[in-house]
């Protein structure tokens, strides 16, 4: 015991310092562990959310990009399609109306030749009155007389105007 | 020569020289020179007359406490998900020994969190108790001890400066019969009733965590029936001896330590008082920081070897 005297060893200072130990423990455990470990194993699950969300988000993006593309892609061959009907719809009717056209050129040619035709028709016959009408005038002049049968004149007259029309004069 | 010109023409070289030969010079100044040495091997009560039990460090293992639950304190009062500042520093500290608990006894096994609170708390405990030690005015501040009337006289300022103050105190004393020195601070890392506490906690707990693993057959590590099988009972024997030398290796390794390394600085400071000891204080912060380790790690070791079947003979 004269040992643990000289190096200053008391059984009250040693069991003193056991319960300071003991109570030091107790109070850091409740001050400083707790909330600390808690703390740090809630930022450890937050930042493994975070990572989650993360990846989850970046997933997200790539999907709706892809989505993107896809919709894009749609989009064009749509328009592409679009385009092609319009040509062709474009196509068919610029067709129709030349067609169309032609056929009321045609159309117009064909009836002003028939006019003209007919005019003609009316011209000669109407010349032709007129030429035996003169014919006959000049026939009284130089007989000095008037012509008996005049309608039969007339007709004769006719008949050889057209005669000299049907032979090509 | 001329490199040695050049090292001088530079002006904070220039200085840093003069300052070291100024306070080497000063320290053969014999007003500034540590005159005697007092190195006391236990800690003293603080009251001549007083209890014998408030010595120093006591005193001092209260003010450890107090700073102890202070950092705590200051670190967990406001808890911050984002930490900042000292929070960071304790929550650094504690996820240290947590990862190093874990690493040992199991990841995420109940022997970690159970020995968790033990080893942190002896770390913690042990590293302040061995760097308050190294704060200027510990053992030299304090009261001067008469054998007949007391005149304590408390003596402020640097250790260094104070071991000058003790001199001279000392050697005007010397007529009237010794008096002596009593630090009032004693770091408790270097007072046994500390160290001894702390082994005597860390080898009851470790037969504490060993029978609440294994239950009675526990002991079978140490006590085995010498006739059936002596071979074991006398390797228990052994067993038996190294267990309670623990006790012994645990406080003395810590008080060894601690207490050599402020003898060193004392010597150090007794040879030249300036600049020398500064050297020291940098190995002294180094010893301080690996005792309180090696004081945790092994308590450690040691609980988790006792809580793990050692009946391998089956």
């Amino acid at each position: 015991m004269d040992a643990l005297d000289k190096l200053g060893i008391s059984w009250q200072l040693l069991l003193s310092q056991i319960i300071n130990f003991s109570l030091l423990m107790v109070v850091l455990h409740l001050l400083l562990y707790k909330p600390v470990l808690k703390m740090l194993e809630q930022r450890r699950k937050r930042i493994a959310d975070g990572l989650e969300q993360a990846d989850k988000a970046s997933r997200a993006a790539a999907e709706a990009e892809a989505e993107k593309q896809g919709i894009l892609e749609e989009a064009r061959r749509e328009a592409q399609e679009v385009r092609a009907q319009a040509t062709r719809d474009a196509e068919r009717i610029a067709q129709d109306i030349r067609s169309r056209a032609d056929q009321e050129a045609q159309d117009i040619r064909i009836k002003g030749q028939a006019d003209a035709e007919a005019q003609t028709a009316a011209v000669m016959a109407d010349a032709r009155k007129q030429i035996a009408d003169l014919a006959i005038a000049a026939t009284e002049q130089i007989l000095g007389r008037e012509l008996a049968n005049r309608d039969e004149q007339e007709r004769f007259v006719d008949d050889y105007l057209a005669q000299q029309n049907g032979s090509g004069t | 020569m001329k490199r040695l010109l050049s090292f001088f023409s530079n002006p904070r070289a220039l200085s840093v020289t003069i300052g070291v030969i100024a306070l080497l010079a000063l320290s053969v100044v014999p007003t500034f020179s540590v005159k005697e040495l007092h190195v006391e091997l236990a800690a003293e009560a603080l009251l001549e007359h007083g209890p014998k039990w408030f010595t120093n460090g006591l005193l001092t293992t209260l003010l450890v406490d107090i700073v102890i639950i202070l950092m705590a304190v200051f670190a967990a009062s406001r808890m911050k998900e984002i930490p900042g500042g000292w929070q960071n520093i304790m929550e650094m500290m504690v996820e240290g020994i947590w990862n190093l608990t874990q690493s040992i006894a199991g990841h995420g096994s109940a022997n970690a969190r159970k020995f968790f609170p033990w080893v942190m708390t002896i770390f913690i405990f042990v590293l302040i108790s061995n760097y308050i030690g190294l704060l200027p005015g510990f053992g030299s501040i304090g009261v001067y001890h008469n054998g007949g009337g007391e005149h304590a006289q408390v003596e402020l300022g640097s250790q260094l400066a104070m071991a000058g103050g003790e001199a001279v105190a000392v050697s005007a004393a010397a007529e009237e019969g010794k008096p002596v020195l009593v630090p009032l601070f004693r770091s408790p890392s270097a007072d046994l009733n500390v160290t001894l506490a702390l082994a005597l906690i860390s080898v009851f707990m470790t037969q504490f965590f060993g029978v609440q693993a294994l239950g009675l057959a526990y002991f079978g590590k140490f006590f085995q029936n010498p006739i059936k099988r002596p071979m074991q009972a006398i390797v228990g024997f052994f067993e038996l001896i190294a267990e309670i030398s623990k006790i012994i290796s645990f406080s003395f390794r810590l008080f060894g330590n601690v207490f050599a390394g402020e003898v060193v600085l004392l010597v150090m400071a007794f040879l030249v008082t300036f600049l020398l000891p500064s050297v020291f204080y940098g190995l002294e912060l180094f010893i301080g920081f690996i005792q309180a380790l090696v004081f945790m790690l092994l308590t450690l070791a040691f609980f988790t070897m006792a809580t793990v079947s050692h009946d391998d003979h089956h």
